[in-house]
């Protein structure tokens, strides 16, 4: 409990960091007034814009005025919407998070047993079989895999729209696309840890005092084996927003990856760093949950 | 093998989601467009042009362009010139807001007011720049006075949305411009951020109401999703059809593509003031290198056009028919290039943005490769939109740039980026400078052609940029749609379009 209580004092810490960092490169390589006003625009019109956004004292006095409405829980107006840039961020978010956890859903589920047979039948053709599909899959472009996924399903099938936020139908594509491409590391990894495990002296001994191939498996492998890869799920989510961002292209969706790509183009600051903050804060929060489901399935963790 | 697990983990899914699928279907009253570039926003103050294109379904201008660019009236029915420095505009009667109220000259008044007003940020504010105050001369009428004689205000307002007083003064402006309340043919449902804009036929449009009863915008940023929507049926039209992709819905029959040249004149600017292009020979052997028409061909599918040697198109007023592009000949380039000193050739690059344009990276790639046959070694740098903006500030886009001019309709509004005036221009020209402050500032037709037309004869022989095309806007629809154009200006007009 004090271990988790010392993570949760220190997430603000990589949370300023992150978001100093965003700040200052955004500011240094691009300048909002020119591209929000477009070349025509009149020297007094970009003076008011500029004084509006503070635009016109240095770049440290600007992350100066950032800091102060941030400690108020002021993310300031986006340049794009002129509006509240959380509250553009959270109109988006819940689309985000519900193509994350189905992705990260059907992965863990297609790749967890995917990755056990393989141990399993080590070496025989489904070990085989599912290891070049678990390579081919990570070197597959998420962006080209979507296109056919719309061309089979949506245009030569017809059972699916081809994009959209809508009903349940409109989450197919897009979940399979951004499973897809988390599914090869699920199974490589729980293939290793099930591998390692098996050869463990507690596994033999189990297996030497009569105990079935299945028992075995179910009963002293698999719980044991199944701690690297929870702590995969939270390697991975990082990687996840980056495919979210590949796929909420691809199939119209209307998520917080796409707003925050075309907020970095706009040089819309504000925008740019509440979905930063908002990612970082869900990816942390993701992390402990993760810490928590691992001390609950190994007590070495919560003793410790 | 890879796509056989897909196939199994889409089946799955597939099998629950195939009951909500017949819901998925768009209701037969609704036009369902898929739009490339969607509006971060409806206000009519917010920036980028295509923003317009949203803001008109609701809303109006006094006097509105046409798809061929040509001006017609809108809210106002006609204008006149009193004196050389005062429009007078005759409103319409008759024209109710979407809440009921009549629409008066109080309201014009407001608007160009607002916008005027030097503290007011307003994206395109700068259209119309020399208004100095407008007077209510009754409900109907009003007056718009300008501080130098401006042939170009009628134009200009085509840009600009009336707003109504009334709800904008109580919500005040932020408020007013997230449910607009307009006199245009379709009514506000809902606005979804990057997804939807969903809008309902006006039945008392003083136009007639729409041919259909909803209209809903999607946001397609993809280019081969927004193919794939039109080929499903779950959209009847959509802007921008890829052109590596024209194929696969030129072969199906019951979808049609639609092409019109824009008004977007898409050139390769010189920087004139350091070598090899301070050298007038040198930028006249690299128009000569260019086979135009085969670009044309290759890049853009054969839409659009190949510019006269001038910046503006054809439709676009200003346009000087006895000019011709320059031939693509190879050995003149040589010879050219041989005569200023760079027989040997030397090494140059073209800064390009990438899918700013149609084909953007493409063209510029072709014509690198056309230059580099001549002995002009061309490189071709890509730059993201941002980084792009600041060049052009600081004026230091390297030695050659591709860029695409706007010109909707009137040579005034491009022929002003080389101009002094501007602080964007690379190459000067005294004359041409004079020229172009005198055509905007007479309301005489026939003096302002002949001034432009002028204008386009210098710029031929002195080639400041290579005229490359006239873009196309290429559009795609479902055979069962009429009464569509694509537009000129790239806004959607709607009104009129109907699926059978």
């Amino acid at each position: 409990m004090r271990y988790l209580l010392r993570r949760l004092l220190l997430v603000p810490v990589p949370l300023i960091f992150v978001i100093a960092f965003v700040f200052v490169v955004l500011r240094l390589t691009g300048d909002p007034v020119a591209i929000y006003l477009g070349l025509d625009a009149t020297p007094e019109q970009e003076a008011v814009l500029r004084a509006e956004l503070h635009l016109d004292k240095p770049v440290i006095v600007q992350f100066g005025y950032f800091l102060a409405d941030l400690a108020q829980g002021d993310f300031g107006t986006s340049i794009q919407f002129k509006r509240a840039a959380m509250e553009v961020v959270m109109e988006r978010l819940g689309a985000t998070l519900q193509l994350l956890v189905l992705g990260l859903a059907l992965a863990i589920l297609l790749g967890i047993p995917a990755g056990v047979a393989c141990a399993v039948y080590k070496d025989k053709l489904p070990d085989f079989a599912l290891s070049v599909l678990a390579v081919i899959g990570q070197s597959m472009p998420s962006f080209w895999l979507g296109i056919l996924l719309i061309q089979l399903f949506a245009l030569d099938l017809g059972w699916l729209p081809t994009s959209g936020r809508g009903g349940l139908e409109h989450l197919v594509l897009p979940t399979v696309t951004l499973a897809t491409f988390l599914v090869p590391n699920f199974i490589l990894v729980t293939r290793v840890s099930v591998l390692e495990t098996m050869r463990e002296q507690f596994v033999v001994t189990a297996r030497a005092r009569g105990a079935g191939a299945a028992r075995a498996l179910w009963r002293h492998v698999l719980p044991n084996a199944i701690n690297p890869v929870v702590s995969l799920v939270g390697l991975q989510l990082g990687r996840l927003m980056g495919g979210a961002v590949i796929t909420e292209t691809i199939f119209a969706w209307p998520g917080v990856g796409r707003l925050m790509v075309s907020a970095i183009f706009q040089r819309d600051v504000p925008i740019v760093i509440a979905s930063v903050f908002i990612v970082a804060v869900t990816i942390i929060l993701a992390n402990l949950l993760v810490d928590l489901v691992q001390a609950a399935i190994d007590p070495r963790i919560r003793l410790r | 093998m890879k796509r056989f697990l897909v196939a199994i983990g889409a089946m799955a899914l597939a099998v629950g989601a195939s009951v909500g699928a017949s819901l998925a279907q768009t209701p037969k009253d609704t036009l369902v467009i898929g739009a490339a570039v969607f509006s971060d926003s409806i206000s009519p103050a917010a920036g980028g042009y295509l923003t317009l294109s949203f803001v008109y379904q609701t809303w109006e201008p006094l006097v509105a362009r046409d798809a061929d660019d040509r001006l017609v009236p809108a809210l106002a029915e006609r204008w006149e010139a009193v004196e050389p420095t005062k429009w007078r505009f005759h409103l319409r009667r008759g024209v109710k807001w979407h809440d009921g109220t009549p629409f008066t000259a109080a309201d014009v008044k407001f608007t160009i007011d607002y916008v005027t007003n030097p503290q007011t940020v307003y994206a395109r504010k700068s259209r119309i720049a020399g208004v100095v105050g407008t007077d209510i001369v009754d409900d109907y009428t009003v007056e718009i006075r300008t501080a130098t004689p401006s042939a170009l205000l009628a134009r200009g307002l085509a840009d600009i949305a009336i707003e109504q007083k009334a709800t904008t003064e109580k919500l005040g402006i932020k408020e007013a411009h997230r449910k607009p309340i307009g006199t245009g043919p379709w009514k506000y449902v809902e606005w979804v951020a990057g997804d939807r804009y969903d809008l309902t036929a006006n039945p008392d449009y003083w136009g007639g109401p729409p041919a259909m009863k909803n209209l809903r915008l999607r946001s397609l940023p993809e280019g081969a999703t927004r193919v794939a929507s039109l080929v499903a049926g779950e959209t009847h039209i959509i802007e921008e059809v890829p052109v590596d992709l024209l194929p696969s819905i030129e072969k199906r029959r019951n979808l049609k593509i639609d092409a019109v040249e824009s008004s977007v004149s898409l050139v390769l600017s010189f920087d004139v003031r350091k070598p090899p292009f301070n050298d007038l020979r040198v930028r006249q052997a690299l128009d000569y290198a260019i086979d135009k028409k085969t670009m044309l061909q290759q890049m853009l599918g054969g839409y659009g056009s190949v510019l006269d040697g001038q910046l503006v198109t054809k439709s676009t007023f200003g346009y000087n028919p006895r000019i011709q592009a320059r031939p693509f000949d190879r050995a003149k380039a040589k010879a050219l290039l041989a005569e200023a000193g760079y027989a040997k050739g030397f090494d140059t690059k073209i800064n390009t943005m990438q899918g700013r344009y149609l084909s953007d990276v493409d063209i510029a790639n072709a014509a690198a490769g056309m230059m580099t046959e001549v002995g002009a070694r061309t490189t071709v740098n890509v730059l993201e939109g941002a980084v792009w903006a600041q060049l052009d500030r600081a004026r230091d886009q390297g030695p050659i740039y591709q860029v695409g001019w706007f010109s909707v309709g009137d040579a005034d509004f491009n022929t002003v980026w080389y101009t002094d005036g501007s602080k964007r221009n690379y190459w000067s020209n005294a004359e041409f400078n004079k020229l172009w402050e005198e055509a905007r500032s007479t309301l005489d037709e026939p003096a302002r052609l002949k001034a432009y037309n002028r204008m386009m004869e210098i710029m031929h022989e002195e080639v400041p940029s290579i005229f490359l095309f006239g873009l196309p806007r290429i559009s795609g629809r479902s055979a069962s749609v009429q009464g569509w154009q694509p537009s000129r200006d790239s806004l959607l007009r709607l009104h009129k379009v109907n699926v059978k």
